[in-house]
């Protein structure tokens, strides 16, 4: 039994053209369930530690990146929001339980440092969690290019967003400029999102 | 079921291809130091494409968590720890843990690569 047969309807449903398709452009449907819900798993648990992070962005230093980490984590959470129906498109599932959900995440989980009053030492977590999320997105990005546009589309968002994050924390961490200005609102998600709403709302 | 690829003179040698098995079975072939060498393009720890990663020595390091798996054996040789720093905290053994590399029966016949999808 999957993580997703819990899912599963009793009733049989007609043939689903919308995965047909994927199927003739040479779109490896399970495979790409999985690394969807390893991609979400990501930015779900993400939202959860830089919550944390963010608590303990302290200090004259830590005030000054508090709103960057609050944008970063805002935008994470709504990658998964943005990425999750289309896995129940496709007719993947979450994992039933949230334990087995984190173990299976893509990324590694973004635990507060030890030295956590360094707020560099908070910056390179941050950075490393990006840097991790781009190349799991990128992936995503790759299976799909020119074979199924709809999850292309929001890969390709989620992943715009994640480049500037990196920036963001490579900034902050070497001035090499990253050529963004700060969000308008907290986790504003400026490619994900549409007029504060997300893409499917 | 056995499946043709291509000419084996099309991968060069400490290179590799992926091919697309049944729409379904990506694998990676390719040879390390004359040898030939097959196995699922899937990194047994998190999903990701091994295609993308690069060698060190007879191992395959995958791009996204640096994992290293042998290409003949197909053993998981090398798993770094997430403590880049020694006040990060390790990552937890569900999440750390990894199968070893799906290998394939690879062999060449007649110049051409061959590979044995069960």
């Amino acid at each position: 039994m999957t993580d997703a047969d819990y899912a599963k309807t009793s009733k049989p449903h007609p043939n689903i053209v919308a995965i047909e398709v994927l199927k003739k452009n040479g779109v490896n449907v399970e495979k790409l369930k999985e690394l969807i819900t390893k991609g979400v798993g990501a930015e779900f648990t993400t939202y959860y530690y830089y919550t944390i992070l963010r608590m303990h962005c302290t200090g004259l230093e830590g005030e000054g990146i508090k709103e960057i980490v609050e944008d970063a984590r805002i935008e994470d959470r709504n990658h998964f929001e943005a990425m999750t129906p289309r896995l129940y498109e496709l007719g993947g599932a979450l994992p039933r339980d949230i334990r087995k959900f984190a173990d299976q995440a893509g990324c590694p989980d973004a635990f507060l440092p030890d030295n956590w009053e360094d707020i560099n030492s908070i910056l390179k977590v941050l950075l490393e969690a990006e840097q991790c999320a781009i190349r799991s997105w990128g992936e995503v990005c790759d299976m799909t290019a020119g074979k199924d546009p709809r999850t292309y589309d929001i890969a390709q968002r989620i992943m715009q967003e994640e480049v500037e994050h990196e920036a963001w924390f490579i900034e902050l961490l070497s001035k090499r400029p990253s050529g963004h200005f700060r969000r308008k609102f907290a986790g504003q998600s400026p490619h994900t999102g549409s007029q504060g709403g997300l893409i499917h709302l | 079921m056995i499946h043709r690829l291509c000419n084996a003179q099309d991968i060069a040698d400490n290179s590799w291809n992926v091919f697309t098995v049944n729409n379904s079975v990506d694998v990676m072939v390719g040879f390390r130091n004359g040898k030939l060498f097959a196995f699922d393009n899937s990194c047994p720890h998190k999903g990701a494409p091994l295609s993308k990663g690069e060698f060190n020595g007879d191992r395959i390091v995958c791009h996204r968590h640096f994992y290293e798996f042998n290409i003949f054996s197909g053993k998981l040789e090398n798993m770094p720890s997430w403590k880049k720093e020694d006040t990060w905290v390790e990552q937890n053994p569900a999440w750390r843990s990894s199968g070893d590399l799906k290998l394939y029966h690879a062999f060449i016949k007649e110049g051409s690569i061959y590979v044995e999808i069960p």
